[in-house]
């Protein structure tokens, strides 16, 4: 076995993806009752020194459950050797059984809500608080160093209470969390003496100032990573100054709005060696010297390849960014509101980008621009600035879309909000990009058919899910038939996330999809004429997921008992809204595989059946 | 494939089997308002410009013909209205899929805003798109077509036919019984084709498409 083969790498070389829970369940049972000595009596034919640096050499956890199924042997020294555990949703595991099984965790990664969380679709007390966690692992792991949560809830206590359990505390991570406040960020501030990444991104932040900063000791000199564009007040920055003066191991900033361009100019000056860089805002008036020492400030800054920030960008500034912009191969616009011809000017000096994030002020000439400039671009999102304005129509169509495909054949990763499409757009774009493995396309009106000759937009995913066999994500959008879910059931044969809305004409195209679509992992669906009989078409199916999410849909409080009824290893949650009659529809369905067992956190508007 | 519209306000509609007088859901009172977020703490202190009311606004299932018009605005109440969007505001909670945080960036984004909708503006007549509006008489909700796309009376005829050509009564299958009337700047309300295409695009501003009487 080649180390090189093993090491590494997100996706399994080596087999299919096998549920790790799935094993745990059947496995774990067998395996764990028996302790190392007892593996004497079956030598593998490696020497053990062998085997264990072989898998310690394996970073993908899916690679490592594979590695942990062979036998006996594997699997011990499998867990030995694993310092980090990825947990993609928090109850479908205990943390107990975790610590149980793998002693040397020294990095945990953790998701809680479903995704339609981020739009206001779970209820707010829903749950995946990380306490119970950190209790735990205080106790079992007081050697944890990284923790990055995903839709998890984490309060202040908790904050504080990581601060202190854990003496190598280096790296927390918070993605879309929520149910702190600045004074958790005081916390870990004060207390973390070996920090070197703190990173808090797009959460729901109790912001009660910006004291937070200001927390970190003079001794302190390891931070590495600071991304506090999300938490809006107002920091010192005399505090912010000296911090990055000290740490000089810096490669990751990003700083928020109330940073001004003067500012920027001096933390450059004292950071030349920052990687990432995301601005405050772009808009202060200067005069032409302080301009010119921002451009010289930038020009320093030979190791800038993502950039981000640039609230309130002004068009007239932006060419301070041409000394960087050379060397960009991340390039966040999405808070920018930028015109085309702004937009143009600016990615003319960007040859290398790989992966571009605009808003839909820059329209199809914009995009065209992206086309003509970025040849080795492979991500493409596009947000909609004004979502829920009609009155004045703007933003991209599938123009800019074909636009980008002809110029940027490696795009592999697009997310695409736009308001009219075309089934032969659609065709042309995966014709011209044939490696997509992400594709989410979001026609803001729902149930929208092509906008030129009002047919469902079936063929356009038709298209997508024949010609880009390398598909891991579809994000569907538009008036779409039941076709469209044929299609995908039938060629998807990559798909493991697949997100619906407002679409389907019956059952039948949910059951194409449990029917077909191998690796699907993840399926969440609202607003769709689907019920009881496609709900249970995907029995066996759902063990091999790790959730289903169905709101707005035709399902039943019986379908739901039914479903649990038969498949015992599932957790089925029904979400109740106040005040509606128990008529027998289930509004919000969440069904997820786990061993732990029916959690014990629900609210009561949550049932568990 | 028979495509049901649904009109804004609290009509039942039915498409397909799919009843939505079930819908009750307690967070149809505007996107990421005070009221969805009741147990947020200082959410009012971490985006607190909201001045909107939360009002209950109905949810709605489209399947059918796409109408810009009508759906998801989200209008403070503090800001004006023109009389074209008197009907029926409806909202559907978490759509279109935006996280919150970046929804709220763009509300307190107030002065680019208003900026940039006056560019928009000028753009709309700068030789881009030129949007306007198209009603068919008989039929409640209109289309928004950018008259910029076609280059003839007889293409955009041709389009607005396959667009409205599921409203036409099944004993008229000739399109000739209806004319395309058009306002222009002044507010007179002409037939469309006697002037050059390229004068016509210059003026119109709302075309209305219009039985034939008899």
């Amino acid at each position: 076995m080649e180390s090189s083969e093993l090491k590494g790498g997100k996706d399994s070389q080596i087999s299919d993806e096998l549920s790790e829970l799935r094993m745990e369940s059947s496995e774990l049972k067998k395996a764990k009752e028996s302790p190392i000595s007892d593996e004497s009596n079956r030598r593998s034919s490696f020497p053990d020194e062998v085997l264990d640096r072989v898998i310690s050499l394996l970073n993908s956890h899916r690679d490592r459950s594979s590695v942990s199924l062979v036998c006996k042997d594997w699997y011990n020294m499998e867990r030995w050797s694993r310092t980090h555990i990825f947990i993609g949703n928090c109850y479908s595991v205990s943390p107990e059984i975790v610590a149980r099984r793998f002693p040397k965790i020294r990095s945990l990664t953790l998701k809680g809500k479903p995704r339609f969380s981020d739009f206001n679709l779970v209820p707010q007390n829903w749950g995946a608080d990380v306490h119970a966690w950190l209790v735990v692992f205080a106790a079992k792991y007081p050697f944890l160093e990284e923790l990055r949560l995903k839709r998890m809830t984490i309060s202040d206590a908790s904050l504080e209470f990581l601060a202190l359990s854990f003496p190598n505390f280096k790296a927390l991570s918070l993605l879309s969390c929520d149910g702190f406040s600045t004074n958790g960020l005081a916390a870990i501030a004060t207390h973390c003496k070996n920090l070197t990444e703190l990173d808090i991104h797009e959460n729901d932040i109790d912001d009660k100032g910006g004291g937070w900063l200001s927390c970190f000791p003079e001794s302190f000199t390891s931070l590495e990573v600071l991304n506090f564009a999300n938490v809006t007040s107002d920091i010192n920055f005399d505090a912010l100054e000296r911090l990055i003066g000290r740490c000089k191991s810096m490669r990751v900033l990003k700083v928020n709005r109330g940073i001004s361009l003067e500012q920027l100019q001096r933390i450059l000056a004292n950071a030349p060696q920052l990687t990432e860089l995301g601005t405050g805002s772009f808009t202060q008036e200067l005069a032409q010297r302080q301009y010119e020492e921002l451009e010289s400030a930038f020009n320093n800054c030979k190791n800038i390849h993502t950039l981000s920030g640039l609230w309130e960008v002004k068009g007239l500034y932006l060419p301070a960014l041409y000394p960087v912009s050379t060397r960009l191969t991340f390039l966040n616009l999405s808070y920018a509101v930028l015109q085309s011809d702004e937009l143009a000017k600016l990615l003319v000096h960007c040859p290398q980008l790989r992966r571009l994030w605009v808003l839909d002020t820059v329209e199809d000439k914009g995009l065209e621009a992206v086309g003509s400039n970025c040849p080795l671009l492979e991500e493409l999102r596009v947000f909609p600035a004004d979502p829920f304005d009609e009155e004045i129509v703007h933003g991209v169509t599938e123009a800019g879309f074909v636009a980008v495909s002809y110029g940027c054949p490696r795009l592999h990763y697009v997310l695409y909000f736009c308001r009219q499409m075309t089934n032969a757009a659609v065709a042309t774009v995966v014709q011209n990009c044939p490696d997509f493995t992400h594709f989410r396309l979001c026609i803001m009106t729902p149930g929208q058919p092509d906008y030129l000759t009002n047919e469902p937009m079936d063929e356009a995913f038709g298209a997508v899910v024949k010609t880009c066999t390398k598909l891991q994500r579809l994000s569907v959008s538009g008036y779409l038939t039941d076709l469209t879910f044929e299609y995908i059931g039938r060629y998807a044969k990559n798909l493991e996330t697949l997100s619906v809305a407002f679409a389907g004409s019956s059952d039948w195209g949910m059951q194409c999809v449990l029917g077909g679509c191998p690796k699907l992992r993840k399926l969440e669906i609202r607003d769709c004429p689907f019920g009881n009989a496609a709900l249970l078409s995907g029995l066996e199916k759902y063990e091999s997921m790790r959730s289903l999410w169905m709101s707005a849909c035709n399902v039943t409080m019986n379908g739901c008992r039914l479903l649990a009824r038969e498949m015992p290893r599932l957790n089925v949650e029904v979400m109740k809204e106040e005040g509606s009659d128990d008529d027998g529809r289930a509004d919000k369905v969440y069904i997820y595989r786990s061993i732990a067992g029916q959690r014990r956190d629900a609210p009561s508007s949550v049932l568990t059946l | 494939m028979e495509l049901q519209l649904g009109l804004a306000l609290p009509t039942p509609n039915i498409i397909k089997g799919f009843d939505l007088n079930n819908f009750g859901f307690d967070q149809i009172k505007g996107f990421g308002d005070k009221d969805c977020v009741k147990n947020k703490r200082g959410f009012e202190q971490a985006f607190g410009n909201f001045t909107e009311d939360c009002k209950a606004m109905p949810l709605l299932l489209w399947n059918g013909q796409p109408n810009e018009e009508e759906d998801h605005k989200k209008k403070s109440t503090s800001s004006s209205m023109d009389e074209n969007e008197t009907e029926e505001e409806d909202e559907v909670v978490g759509w279109p899929p935006i996280k919150t945080w970046r929804k709220k960036l763009f509300q307190q984004h107030q002065p680019g805003r208003v900026e940039n909708n006056i560019r928009k503006v000028e753009n709309k007549e700068k030789g881009r798109s030129i949007y306007v509006k198209v009603k068919m008489e008989g039929v409640a909700i209109a289309r928004k077509i950018d008259i910029r796309l076609y280059h003839s009376y007889e293409a955009l005829t041709n389009s607005l036919i396959s667009m409205f050509a599921k409203h036409q009564k099944c004993d008229e299958d000739d399109y000739t019984r209806y004319t395309l009337t058009y306002q222009d700047k002044e507010g007179d309300w002409l037939i469309a084709g006697d002037i050059p295409w390229e004068t016509f695009v210059r003026s119109v501003q709302r075309l209305e498409i219009v039985r034939n009487s008899g």
